[in-house]
């Protein structure tokens, strides 16, 4: 370590004697910090790139307002004026009326129950991977890769879809969380019979999506909920609540692994300073102040938060990269700051918890008057 | 003006059921540049009047004098601070820290006083002491009598008007605490200081000025 510092902060040097002199024990308390801040940090920047992959893979939708028909609503439909209605309310977006049914869906290859979509205008709502979906969609059947992949079709084989048969136009790319096999979609006339299910709209953008969503609640549900909307930012809002509870509480776990390293602080400070309480009243004899002894003292207990804390946040770095790399392949992901701010925290934990650890073996060592030290 | 004075000091510490008076009535002074041991049996009172003397415990009774100024109403901040500006020490057991060199040992009561030359000053003392070749030694690393000669160095780091050495040759054998006495003679004529030693060792008294005897806290005339 540098001499002129030492010259400038004498505490320091004494400081930094005293641990050195007891290596081993230095070593486990500083090794019982870094796991501390290796805990809060870890737990918290998993739980970070988790949400992040999460709400990436739900950042596609994010301009989606879906209609659902509310509680009293008693057609559990849409009408053809009120769909027209929505229409006006979203002017410059896409609206696509959407009735479904669940269906047997079969081929050469198998059958399969799946959900069925009909509608008018489905190249709004989806892209295809393979083929073209024609706009409008007047004949023939989109189908999900997924159902593709398990009923061996390919574009302009022919499906069959309850008891009739449609010849497939386009396969589209299932996005983000589905359930189930997916869905086959088919022009509006194929389910003549059912009521318009829910509403899909296509915005601009999610600000324009979330307007929009309050604007058509706001017109329909006067007295009665006529409707019901859901956006992406819904979702994302109640993911990043429970990612946020969830985080919480497995950063209190963390912290209190780096709350018994203070506490071994406390022990290993007080152990030091009741075998050092001959050199302390020597010190306290030949006119170092009580103030610098304490000093001295809590210096001891902060380079050990300090260089725990420092080695902490190394480790807890090298922790994160690894996460986001294998995650996401991208390591650099770690410096955004909802990530780093947990290893900022943990490291700031450290320093604060090693030096309230410091204050009472400090003050106790200070205060011990010089004669009865120095006698043993 | 007398360096220290004790003015009708009584030490009076409490003990079981009644007290203990440790020291009764003194009356001493010690005059720039001399050299006084406090001699008498052990629990006779030496070391209560070398702390108190040396501003390490506070009397019951009477008055201490620093340089003419009473100390009674010193805090314990100041009292520290006329400790480190005007008294060195010397203790029988040494009192060196193990994790520092010889020449940092000697540095201590400077530390924080962080003066300019404080390291050549210490530099000096040791070799004035005859350690210009151990300054960088641990104390592990030095014999008693390089020990003891390290705490005569740090007790004059400061410039202080008085050293107390209290037993200062008890842990060494007899040729050895002759070279420190020599040292201490040695250091009272070429630094100017007082020196006040509390001993049981006959041998001190051949390198004093005068000499106090001290018997059951009373000073024998």
């Amino acid at each position: 370590m540098n001499v002129d510092l030492f010259a400038r902060f004498p505490s320091l040097l004494l400081a930094w004697r005293n641990l050195w002199r007891h290596r081993v024990r230095t070593v486990l308390a500083m090794a019982g910090i870094v796991i501390g801040v290796v805990a809060i940090a870890a737990i918290g920047m998993t739980g970070t790139a988790l949400e992040y992959g999460v709400t990436q893979d739900l950042g596609g939708l994010a301009n989606e307002v879906t209609v659902f028909p509310g509680e009293d609503n008693e057609d559990d439909g849409f009408t053809e004026m009120q769909i027209q209605q929505i229409r006006r309310i979203a002017t410059g977006a896409t609206v696509v009326p959407v009735k479904s049914d669940r269906l047997e869906v079969s081929t050469r290859a198998g059958e399969i129950d799946t959900n069925v979509e009909a509608m008018a205008r489905p190249s709004a709502l989806y892209t295809a991977s393979e083929g073209e979906i024609p706009d409008p969609l007047r004949s023939g059947a989109v189908v999900s890769s997924t159902l593709a992949g398990e009923l061996d079709i390919e574009v302009n084989d022919a499906v069959t879809v309850g008891d009739r048969t449609y010849r497939v136009r386009a396969i589209y790319e299932v996005q983000g969380f589905t359930f189930g096999p997916g869905t086959v979609v088919l022009p509006e006339s194929a389910l003549r019979e059912e009521p318009f299910g829910s509403i899909e709209i296509r915005t601009e953008s999610g600000e324009a999506s979330e307007a929009l969503a309050g604007e058509i609640e706001a017109q329909f549900n006067v007295r009665e909920e006529i409707v019901q909307t859901s956006t992406p930012g819904d979702i994302q809002e109640a993911i990043g609540g429970v990612f946020q509870t969830l985080r919480t509480a497995l950063i209190g776990i963390g912290s209190i692994s780096l709350l018994v390293a203070a506490v071994s602080i406390l022990n290993v400070m007080l152990m030091s300073t009741i075998e050092r309480r001959g050199e302390i009243g020597l010190l306290r004899a030949v006119g170092i102040r009580r103030i610098e002894v304490l000093r001295m003292i809590i210096a001891e207990a902060l380079v050990l938060g300090v260089i725990g804390g420092l080695l902490g946040t190394v480790f807890s770095m090298v922790i994160g990269i690894g996460i986001n790399a294998s995650m996401f392949g991208d390591a650099t992901l770690v410096l955004r700051w909802e990530s780093l701010q947990f290893v900022l925290m943990g490291l700031a934990f450290a320093i604060i918890a090693s030096g309230v650890s410091g204050l009472y073996p400090a003050w106790k060592a200070a205060n011990d008057p010089p004669v009865e030290a120095l006698r043993g | 003006m007398s360096v220290v004075s004790l003015e009708g000091v009584g030490k009076r510490y409490p003990s079981g059921e009644g007290y203990i008076d440790a020291l009764v009535d003194i009356d001493f002074a010690v005059e720039p540049g001399e050299m006084v041991t406090v001699i008498g049996p052990s629990g006779s009172g030496k070391s209560t009047m070398l702390n108190l003397i040396g501003l390490l415990d506070t009397p019951t009774t009477g008055t201490v004098r620093h340089r003419g100024t009473d100390v009674s109403d010193f805090t314990e901040d100041q009292l520290t601070a006329e400790r480190r500006s005007g008294i060195g020490f010397v203790f029988q057991a040494f009192h060196l820290l193990p994790m520092l060199s010889a020449v940092e040992n000697v540095e201590v009561p400077a530390l924080f006083a962080n003066r300019p030359g404080r390291r050549e000053r210490a530099i000096d003392l040791l070799e004035r002491v005859g350690l210009g070749d151990r300054l960088d030694h641990r104390p592990s690393q030095l014999s008693g009598g390089q020990r003891q000669r390290v705490a005569i160095a740090r007790a004059l780091i400061n410039e202080p008007h008085i050293v107390l050495a209290d037993e200062p040759t008890g842990n060494l054998d007899r040729e050895t605490g002759r070279t420190i006495l020599e040292e201490l003679t040695t250091i009272k004529e070429e630094q100017e200081v007082s020196i006040v030693a509390v001993t049981h060792d006959e041998m001190l008294m051949e390198y004093d000025d005068r000499s106090v005897e001290l018997v059951d806290g009373r000073i024998q005339p």
